[in-house]
């Protein structure tokens, strides 16, 4: 049965967030993102600070309610947050009153209701090695640097099997040896596990080196997918490989084309939707970094 | 110039640096030692010993004796010198019970009261002492009862040769005020004299017409205002006689006491004896069974049917009799650390009610706004009420459950109880619980929907994203997350709870610091306000005390501090 849905795995049609405004008509943040996700695709959606990234992932994950559009996982419609779409956010997000285990365990206790104490403790333990951090595993949140917290994130939302797993700037706190040895230890998972992802950043190397197709945005209000670029990197990957290749940089040529394309844009664009609405609208600031 | 002045520093940055871990190496298991009691008054909140726990391991021995000056030692002065302030204002105010009692007086209320403490657990173990227990008892009572005899009869003879050494001394100084109050009388006595011989020659002229009567009446108004200044003078000297009467001289008080205090140990003593002797319970089952083989006897030879019916009544009596003195305990006095124990039991009982209340009202407030909205009104209608009109409320609506508080099943059952047995649980001490719970329920509800509904919002999307049940939330997420706070608020109410009570057990008259308090205002005995100062100082040390638990206890449970691991 799940075969027939593996070319057409996440199907994201038309989401679209809308904030009310009590001066016009409503504003919406993201118009119409549609997106069709293979299984075992990772997705990399990129785009300026504010354009919505984290907006349509957190629809996605089900904890902003959807305005209008549809999400369906293999081909059944979802909404609300579960489970089978886990969340890396860009904050650990750990229980800080609980250990590293416990941390990990709560979820698995939910995902494996069934199971033995020895099976979860299994689980557990085995999702913990895979991020590294069998050593610290009854270690608390307070004792560990900001990259070991982040990877217990990982391992808590990889323990629960979802069907998708909803990375949301993963990696935006961490300096770039961290975010690198992170990097790895998260396509080194997806290789083995072949989970559906999508990953929010704004770093063009990390989009490239990490996705199989990368989702640009255009700038918001209505922002929407701008271009899609397909990375043919085989997988597994190697760092020194992708860098070596002779497409990265056309890719990475591309992507920040792209972006400084919808960076002239953004004021034409913010003043015509503005008239549109009628409304004041808050500025977007903050220049990629790439 | 200024660049080559720094230039210097990083070379004694290095040298200091250099010495420092040299020394952090030979001591590394006296670092854990420190590191370790430093934590441990963190977690307890005593931070001004830190410097010296510093200073004890030789850590920057200058910069530590500067805070112990400055945070330990200029208050300890600011202490003493209030002390010392104390001590001098207090007996220049004088009250209809005294003057107000000094320092030592407080501290020797301290003594006196423990001393009635302990002596009550003598007499109570003399009543309950058995056998040869009690006979090693009584032999060490009548050594030092004929010890104490013999100091008596000395005390007294030097009692009464100091009395008579002291009434000269008196004497000397009553005579010049004496002497002074006799002239005044003379003088005065004269001069009224005079005043009322020249009224009589006015108010002749007045008949014959010679003078008005206005001025008669002038010149008596004037002859009262002058009597009552001539009152008002011998007044003061009288004051002056009775202050000497009543200020004997300090070798004379200080003998008087130690003959008191002798006298008072004796009769102690005695009654000691007594206990051990003819009220001790031992003795007493004796006899009442001693009774009751005569009264069997009696039963065995009868021979007649009514004398055998008599004589089988008045052996189940006895019978009776035995029981009841056998089961019989002490009828102890109170005490001030009896007082002190069931005061801090009533308040551990309203705490514990008002917890009991508060954390899974607050938490419903805090997880729901509803619920919140419905409450709000109510609690901002009953959080100010004082607690004396609680207490009042109590008495009627409780005291309603009881109408025969010995035969109810509920102090019945706290009778049973081992420790609770002694503190002999009673509607007052009900009432004063209640009252406790009621004021002490509020700061801990508002803490713990406070702590509830700010948690994280990142905390709860992972219970939304692993879709934990109701229950699991509130173990796993809401609880743990909003716990510091409640025990900030439990704390406070602990705090509230304290203070409510010692008016709660004055005004109920249930047994506790504030019954003391104000049994010592009713009776006026010559301790009594001294008594009523330390007993400030008992309830504001424990205070302080709970009040440090609580802290440790908040300390230990928030999980965001290091402080937690100790």
């Amino acid at each position: 049965m799940s075969r027939r849905h593996d070319r057409r795995y996440v199907e994201i049609a038309n989401l679209t967030k809308a904030y009310p405004n009590p001066f016009g008509k409503d504003i919406e943040v993201v118009k119409d993102f549609n997106m069709i996700m293979r299984k075992g695709e990772i997705v990399s959606v990129i785009g300026h600070s504010g354009c919505g990234k984290s907006t349509v992932l957190t629809m996605v994950a089900g904890l902003n309610p959807i305005s209008s559009g549809s999400l369906a996982v293999e081909g059944r419609e979802v909404s609300g947050p579960g489970p089978d779409r886990a969340v890396v956010f860009q904050s650990p997000c750990l229980l800080p009153w609980m250990s590293t285990f416990e941390n990990v365990m709560l979820g698995v206790k939910q995902c494996y209701p069934h199971g033995t104490k020895k099976e979860r403790r299994e689980i557990c333990e085995y999702y913990l090695n895979l991020v590294g951090l069998a050593d610290s595993m009854n270690r608390y949140p307070r004792e560990m640097s900001g990259g070991m917290q982040q990877r217990v994130g990982i391992a808590r939302a990889i323990a629960l099997k979802p069907q998708v797993l909803l990375l949301d700037e993963p990696f935006g706190r961490l300096d770039s040896l961290t975010r690198m040895d992170l990097q790895d230890v998260i396509l080194d998972i997806l290789d083995r596990e072949k989970i559906t992802t999508m990953v929010i950043t704004h770093d063009v190397d990390e989009a490239i080196y990490m996705s199989d197709r990368i989702c640009m945005m255009t700038n918001g209000p209505e922002a929407t997918v701008g271009q899609i670029l397909d990375v043919p990197f085989k997988r597994p990957r190697q760092r020194q490989d992708v860098l070596d290749d002779p497409h990265y940089y056309d890719f990475r040529f591309a992507l920040i084309a792209f972006l400084e394309k919808q960076e002239h844009a953004k004021d034409s664009h913010v003043a015509a939707v503005k008239e549109r609405l009628n409304a004041p609208e808050k500025a977007e600031s903050e220049v990629v970094s790439v | 110039m200024l660049w080559r002045g720094l230039e210097n520093e990083p070379s004694l940055f290095v040298f200091s640096f250099k010495s420092m871990s040299v020394m952090s190496k030979d001591d590394s298991k006296m670092d854990s030692v420190k590191y370790g009691l430093l934590k441990l008054i963190d977690v307890s909140g005593f931070k001004v010993f830190d410097p010296v726990v510093r200073l004890c391991f030789r850590e920057e021995p200058g910069k530590q004796v500067g805070e112990i000056v400055r945070y330990m030692v200029i208050p300890i002065i600011f202490v003493a010198f209030c002390i010392g302030a104390w001590a001098v204002i207090a007996p220049r105010h004088k009250t209809k019970a005294g003057r107000v009692p000094d320092p030592s007086q407080v501290l020797s209320a301290l003594s006196v009261n423990h001393t009635l403490h302990v002596r009550e657990n003598e007499k109570e173990a003399d009543f309950n002492a058995l056998d040869s227990r009690r006979e090693d008892r009584i032999a060490s009572v009548e050594v030092t009862l004929k010890e104490k005899e013999t100091e008596e009869v000395e005390l007294k003879k030097k009692l009464a040769e100091v009395e008579v050494a002291c009434q000269a001394e008196i004497d000397q100084r009553l005579a010049p005020l004496n002497a002074r109050l006799e002239k005044l009388r003379t003088s005065h006595k004269e001069a009224a004299d005079a005043r009322k011989s020249e009224i009589v020659t006015l108010s002749e002229k007045v008949v014959a017409e010679t003078a008005a009567e206005d001025e008669l009446t002038a010149l008596m108004a004037s002859d009262v205002k002058l009597k009552d200044e001539a009152k008002e003078k011998e007044k003061r000297v009288k004051e002056l006689i009775e202050d000497v009467k009543s200020n004997p001289p300090k070798n004379l008080k200080r003998t008087q006491l130690a003959y008191n205090g002798l006298a008072i140990e004796i009769a102690h003593l005695k009654k000691r004896l007594d206990y051990l002797g003819k009220s001790n319970r031992g003795e007493k089952v004796a006899v009442a069974k001693a009774d009751l083989a005569k009264k069997e006897e009696k039963l065995k030879a009868a021979d007649e049917p009514a004398g055998l019916l008599a004589a089988a009544k008045s052996v189940v009596r006895s019978e009776e009799k035995v029981d009841r003195i056998a089961s019989q305990s002490y009828p102890r006095g109170t005490t001030i650390w009896f007082q002190v124990w069931r005061s801090l039991f009533t308040v551990f009982i309203g705490f514990i009610m008002a917890a009991l209340v508060a954390i899974p009202f607050g938490i419903m407030c805090g997880l729901n706004r509803v619920v919140m909205a419905c409450l709000t009104p109510i609690i901002s209608i009953f959080k100010p009420v004082s607690p004396v009109v609680w207490l009042l409320i109590f008495q009627i609506v409780v005291g309603a459950f009881f109408p025969n508080p010995e035969t109810h099943p509920f102090f019945v059952m706290m009778s049973n109880i081992p420790w609770v047995s002694s503190l002999k649980v009673n509607p007052a001490m009900v009432y004063s619980a209640c009252t406790v719970a009621m004021c002490a329920v509020w700061p801990a509800l508002v803490n713990t929907a406070l702590g509830v509904s700010s948690i994280d919002q990142d905390h709860l999307n992972v219970a939304k994203v692993l879709k934990l049940g109701l229950w699991q939330r509130l173990v796993k997420i809401v609880i743990p997350s909003s716990l510091p706070l409640v025990f900030a608020g439990l704390r406070i109410s602990l705090g509230v709870g304290w203070m409510v009570l010692i008016a709660a057990e004055a005004l109920s008259g249930s047994e506790g610091l504030g019954k003391y308090v104000w049994d010592q205002y009713q009776n006026g005995g010559s301790m009594s306000f001294a008594n009523i100062i330390f007993a400030c100082f008992v309830v504001g040390i424990i205070g302080f005390f709970l009040d440090r638990m609580m802290i440790i206890l908040q300390r230990s449970v928030s999980f965001d501090d290091g402080a937690a691991v100790v």
